[in-house]
């Protein structure tokens, strides 16, 4: 069994362990810190210097193999169980063992748990499994089936632990959504495994297919792989205008499933342009650039005010979480070496920030019982002092104060947008991707001013003659230190992102037809 | 200690000061106090003994961001008359805002935030300053709004400082929207965003020939934006008036000496930029000239003493940016320099008044305090006199006339404007003097008030030194910062100081004669001096826009998401999905004998297609 | 007049046709029954005389479907008894043979 193997592996052995009577919350924060150390120790094992950033740590487990055709007596296989790591799933892998572990140590102990205490915890480790599953996966079949395990807790979760009195209905739509986005996204990974030859499901190969000169001969029908693709892994990101599920079902998913989907496993439709549909549909991606940089200023200009009107902070955090998402389309749009690296950054910073808020989120919830602004009221600063500093860094992190994770992301996606104007030798022009890195600069203000509004409305101010007399408990040291492992990181990861950039340039730089 | 290390040590250390306040004595006021104070103290020493260091030193660089294709952003730091000079004024004023403060807030509850908040805004302007590219700019840019919203908000259970705090960082983020914009534009033109760099390739190698004017204008006036908000130029000046908010030396601090300044000293970093493009000098410089109006106006009628000193801010800090608008960012910076040190004055001197007050801080209910607080009255008049511009003994008289000067020269309509707010300038402090220390006391907190602690008035007194004699060349000289600041001197300028001399006087004189022994403002009923009262509506203008465009839009876009867009996407086809399955249920009838008929139907038309086709 | 296939095959399907139309617009159960039984004569009938009109290669008539018809008979008695006796059975539990009172399935 290799290390990636054992990534994937310690969640669903510790997820079966707990269904067999294991005490659930040591068994799973103990698979999380072992999760997180293994894959610090990959990052260790990962060969910066001599393999110019490709898949590392490999293994493979065929289930079919097929002849040959390029070396007939040879086998080849079709698909099989094969794992493998490059820069950007590292950072994807260390991103899903720190949120993991946060998540699982923010649950409320078992007594605060109504149902089945055991489904609650396998569930966290499933979804976690899932998406490190995904990532590890150099095998389209199982990157494909890895992400759909996860979506099965994430359901369970929702429905049978969500707050509010909409649950079920919204488990499902966020389900039969993220299902149908699934289904579309299926049609074109076998349409373009069939476009590709159809003989082998592995990466490698079908990217060694798709370098060939004219590998898809159509470009109509490359168009119309890509779009496809686009759409599948669009909607499984929120991707305007396939977003509405995302506000509601974060909003009611219990504190765990909403760090866990909003901060890793929707990073599964982004990882897939990056890792699938750019580098091998590279004339597709280009003939829908236009397109896709229409929607995401739809994400970050029309979700951003949509944000602004929330009256709720969850709500509010859940239309957030897409907005974020357009600044990482931006990046893959810009189809630049810088853009795409400031999208993979963004990734990895967003999934700490939103997964810190709503760990946030989930205290101010145990402590009112409610969300919005109007019935909290304001004014908590003096009383919950803790809480509002720990705050504070959240919401700066996720308006993108320098110093945090997100603002050099953000900064090296307004880069990538102006790469191709540094291109140009005379004769400068505004392109497309010039005028939707203006409009998703804009995107800041409005982040600030949702950002500001909420963190002015939960914490300054007076306090309301409601709040006063309640006795409000601060966050306790064990509160408080999974929150603090999360800022610590986006401090760590803004004050010197190259610890992470370094991963990924030479793997992105490997990935072809992006611009200098 | 290796001299090029020094740097570093005054960009940290405050860094560290802070992150230690954070980390262990938060819950102790007393301590972190003296951490931050003693912190800013050697801060100022460092800051004397930068002056030693050559221009252009070469000092290690930290590679903060490296984007590969050969985008590297450096934590580097530019060694030269502008930055040693500028350094000199955050750190010195850093230095006695911080003494001040402890005795200004000796018994408040947050000390610890404050202090912390002090020290970071330290460590982030002095990243500014030190800046040798735009992205560390622009980092430590957002961190200076940051710490700024930090101590705006201090005392955040009060409604009004909680939306002032907001109001601040949300319009400076409006200006960075179009900094941001401006530095990539620089970078996509230039190829460059080393400040070094962009000067070698758009001077010498002339790189930008050939761009068309348009997109030059857009770039400078991007990179403009930057420095409208930060120095809270007009349109986006609202901010600072109601930043007044925040404890007073944070006023002086942030707010008059250092912060505000960082827009006219970003401006004269990027001064060559500026003709690049032919008319956008003009269009600052106008900005600048109508901010410094406008701004002089409004302070013609406020009753607040820290709004007065605001509004003067603005005042002078247009005049700066109208001096670099007409390629006089020499002058621009000089009076800066000078400016610092005297507005730092006059809002250590109104905290001196509104902490003797206890905390009032309407001018009208002062009076008479000159007898009561002799130290803190004259070095207000000090103040006072430098920012008038008293010929020749005050500092602020030359780097005003420096301005003046360079307006004469070719811009005659800025010229008139400029001088005629040496007229208002001269009036509305007047006015102050007269209304809050002459006269009789107006109220019990008046009638009580005696002269602040020492740990206050020494500040004051040490300020009022550099107030006088910042001007004089051998102060700057002998401190190694010229040739950053120019002398206009010879023959031109001795109608220039009869013009301003006869304005200040006509001024100074109104407004003695105006409201001597007045207990109530006597312009009261008049209906011009209401607009000025009021800022010319500009606040409830914006208050009204942002109702509409932005509250109006996030409703329209928030029905719209709930209506149009889940409805188009979600609930259309999950209707559709219904209806078809309903429509196939009622097929489902149960009826055994209509199946069966259907089956025979069936039969039949296989009969008929299999035998008869 | 010379009785042809095709006379044998007109009421074959006479009597498939009225069995069906019973089938479908009865609602007695046991008239259905009877209709159904009728439509299996008719396939009877229409097995034997196609299988008379069959010329075996030795140029004799073709007399299998005729032995054939007897164990068809046999099955479709044993057939009648087990339906039947649902119907009894069901006549017992409900007390009616109308079909569209036997619905207890159904929603």
């Amino acid at each position: 069994m290799t290390l990636l193997e054992a990534i994937i592996a310690v969640p669903i052995v510790a997820a079966i362990a707990i269904a067999f009577g294991s005490p659930t919350r040591p068994t799973a924060v103990a698979a999380a810190a072992i999760n997180l150390i293994l894959i610090l120790f990959a990052f260790g094992q990962y060969d910066l210097v001599h393999q110019e950033g490709a898949y590392q740590l490999t293994a493979s487990h065929p289930i079919i193999t097929v002849p040959d055709l390029a070396n007939p007596g040879a086998e080849a296989t079709l698909f099989g169980l094969s794992t493998g790591v490059d820069g950007i799933s590292l950072v994807l892998l260390l991103l899903t063992g720190i949120v993991t572990l946060a998540a699982v140590w923010v649950s409320p102990a078992e007594d605060q748990i109504k149902g089945n205490k055991r489904l609650y915890y396998l569930s966290s480790l499933l979804i976690s499994a899932g998406a490190l599953g995904a990532f590890c996966s150099t095998d389209l079949f199982f990157f494909f089936a890895f992400h759909e395990l996860a979506l099965i807790p994430t359901f369970l979760m929702i429905g049978i632990f969500g707050s509010g009195p909409n649950r079920v209905r919204v488990a499902w739509k966020m389900t039969i959504y993220l299902g149908v986005g699934s289904m579309i996204l299926l049609a074109g990974l076998v349409a373009l495994f069939v476009a590709l030859g159809g003989q082998s499901l592995q990466f490698v190969d079908m990217q060694a297919w798709a370098d060939a000169p004219a590998a898809i001969a159509s470009s109509s029908l490359e168009n119309g792989i890509f779009l496809t693709l686009l759409i599948g892994f669009g909607i499984l990101v929120s991707l305007f205008p396939f977003h509405t599920w995302a506000p509601e079902a974060y909003a009611t998913a219990p504190t765990p499933t909403a760090m866990l989907h909003a901060g890793v496993l929707k990073k599964f439709g982004l990882y897939g342009l990056i890792r699938i549909a750019i580098p091998m549909l590279p004339n597709g991606a280009a003939h829908w650039q236009t397109l896709v940089l229409v929607l995401l200023v739809g994400n970050i200009l029309y979700v951003g005010y949509v944000t602004i009107a929330q009256k709720r902070f969850d709500l509010m955090l859940g239309n957030s979480s897409v907005m974020h998402m357009g600044y990482a389309f931006l990046g893959i749009a810009s189809m630049t070496v810088i853009g795409v690296q400031g999208a993979v950054l963004l990734m990895f910073a967003h999934g700490i920030s939103i997964a810190l808020l709503f760990a946030l989120n989930g205290h101010l919830r145990k402590r009112f019982g409610t969300l919005e602004f109007d019935r909290i009221g304001g004014g908590l600063g003096k009383l919950l002092p803790t809480l509002g500093l720990l705050f504070g860094f959240a919401i700066m992190a996720g308006i993108g104060l320098p110093g945090f994770a997100n603002f050099a992301a953000e900064v090296m996606i307004f880069f990538g947008g102006f790469a191709g104007l540094f291109a140009q030798e005379k004769d400068f022009v505004l392109g497309p991707v010039q005028i939707a890195t203006m409009c998703a600069i804009w995107g800041v203000v409005i982040s600030a001013v949702y950002g500001l509004r909420a963190y002015r409305n939960l914490f300054m101010g007076p306090l309301p003659d409601s709040t006063k007399d309640r006795k409000l408990a601060d966050l306790t040291l064990a509160e408080q230190l999974p929150l603090i492992l999360l800022i610590v990181t986006l401090l760590v990861i803004g004050f010197a992102p190259g610890l992470l950039i370094k991963y990924l340039i030479p793997s992105i730089e490997n990935i072809s037809h992006l611009a200098g | 200690m290796e001299s090029q290390n020094l740097p570093w040590i005054i960009l940290l250390l405050p860094l560290f000061c802070a992150a230690s306040i954070l980390l262990f004595t938060r819950r102790s006021g007393n301590i972190s106090a003296l951490i931050a104070t003693g912190c800013s103290l050697i801060s100022l020493l460092l800051g004397v003994a930068l002056l030693r260091l050559p221009d252009g030193v070469h000092v290690a660089a930290f590679p903060w961001l490296n984007m590969g294709s050969n985008v590297v952003v450096e934590i580097g730091f530019q060694i030269d008359q502008l930055s040693r000079g500028m350094m000199l004024v955050v750190t010195a004023i850093g230095a006695a805002v911080h003494v001040f403060s402890l005795a200004y807030m000796k018994d408040d509850d947050g000390k610890a935030r404050y202090f912390a908040g002090l020290s970071f805004f330290m460590f982030s302007m002095t990243g500014i300053v030190f800046a040798n590219n735009f992205v560390m700019m622009f980092v430590f840019w957002e961190l200076v709004g940051f710490s700024s919203y930090v101590l705006i908000g201090h005392w955040f259970e009060k409604d009004s400082a909680a939306d002032a705090a907001k109001k601040a960082f949300l319009t400076n983020r409006i200006g960075d929207f179009g900094f941001m914009i401006g530095i990539l534009l620089v970078w996509g033109l230039t190829k460059s965003i080393y400040f070094t760099a962009i000067a070698t390739a758009v001077v010498d190698e002339q790189i930008l020939n050939g761009v068309s004017n348009g997109l030059l204008m857009a770039m400078v006036l991007c990179v403009f934006c930057g420095a409208i908000g930060k120095s809270a130029q007009l349109p986006l000046h609202v901010w600072l008036p109601d930043a007044m908010e925040g404890p007073t030396p944070v006023s002086a601090l942030i707010h008059a000496a250092t912060m505000v300044a960082a827009g006219v000293y970003m401006l004269a970093r990027i001064a060559f930029l500026i003709p690049m493009s032919a008319g956008a000098g003009e269009v600052i410089a106008w900005i600048g000239a109508i901010t410094a109006l406008m701004a002089a106006l409004m302070a013609l009628q406020q009753n607040d003493i820290k709004r007065i000193l605001a509004y003067s801010t603005l005042s002078q800090l247009g005049y700066m940016v109208m001096a670099v608008g007409i390629n006089a960012a020499d002058a621009a910076m000089f009076h800066l320099f000078t400016h610092a040190f005297f507005k730092a004055l006059l809002f250590l001197g109104s905290g001196a008044v509104i902490y003797a007050c206890h905390h009032e801080q309407d001018i009208w209910k002062m009076g008479g305090l000159a007898k009561k607080m002799p130290i803190t009255f004259v070095t207000f008049v000090i103040g006072t006199a430098a920012l008038m511009g008293l010929p020749f003994v005050t500092s602020g008289f030359f780097s005003k006339e420096a301005i003046l000067g360079a307006a004469l020269h070719g811009h005659k309509a800025l010229f008139v404007v400029a001088a005629f707010i040496v007229l208002l300038t001269a009036f509305y402090m007047t006015r102050l003097i007269v209304v809050v220390f002459l006269g009789e006391d107006r109220s019990e907190k008046a009638k009580k008030a005696k002269e602040v602690p020492v740990l206050m008035w020494v500040p004051l007194v040490l300020l009022a030194v550099p107030s006088v004699i910042a001007g004089y060349e051998f102060f700057y000289k002998g401190m190694a910062l010229s040739p950053a600041f120019p002398h206009h001197e010879g023959p031109a300028s001795i109608g220039l100081i009869v013009i301003s001399a006869v304005l200040l006087i006509f001024g100074i004189g109104m407004a003695f004669w105006g409201y001597k022994g007045e207990t109530s403002e006597p312009m009261a009923g008049n209906r011009l001096a209401r607009v000025f009262g009021n800022k010319f509506y500009v606040d409830e203008a914006y208050t009204w826009l942002i109702k509409i465009f932005q509250d109006g839009l996030a409703g329209v876009a928030n029905f719209v998401d709930k209506v149009v867009v889940d409805g188009l996407v979600a609930r259309l086809p999950a209707a559709g999905a219904l209806r078809l399955g309903d429509a196939m249920r009622r097929l489902q009838s149960g009826n055994l004998q209509s199946y069966g008929f259907l089956f025979a139907l069936g039969a039949v038309l296989v009969i008929y297609l299999v035998v008869f086709k | 007049m010379e009785v042809t296939l095709n006379h044998f095959l007109f009421v074959s399907g006479l009597l498939f046709a009225i069995g069906l139309a019973g089938v479908l617009v009865r609602r007695n159960v046991i008239v259905i029954f009877m209709c159904l039984e009728l439509m299996l004569s008719a396939a009877n009938l229409s097995l034997v005389a196609f299988s008379r009109y069959n010329v075996t290669p030795g140029g004799d008539a073709d007399y299998n479907a005729q032995v054939f018809l007897f164990f068809i008979i046999t099955v479709a008695a044993a057939e009648v008894a087990v339906g039947l006796a649902i119907i009894v059975a069901l006549y017992r539990a409900k007390q009616t043979t109308d079909i569209t009172q036997i619905n207890s399935m159904k929603n």
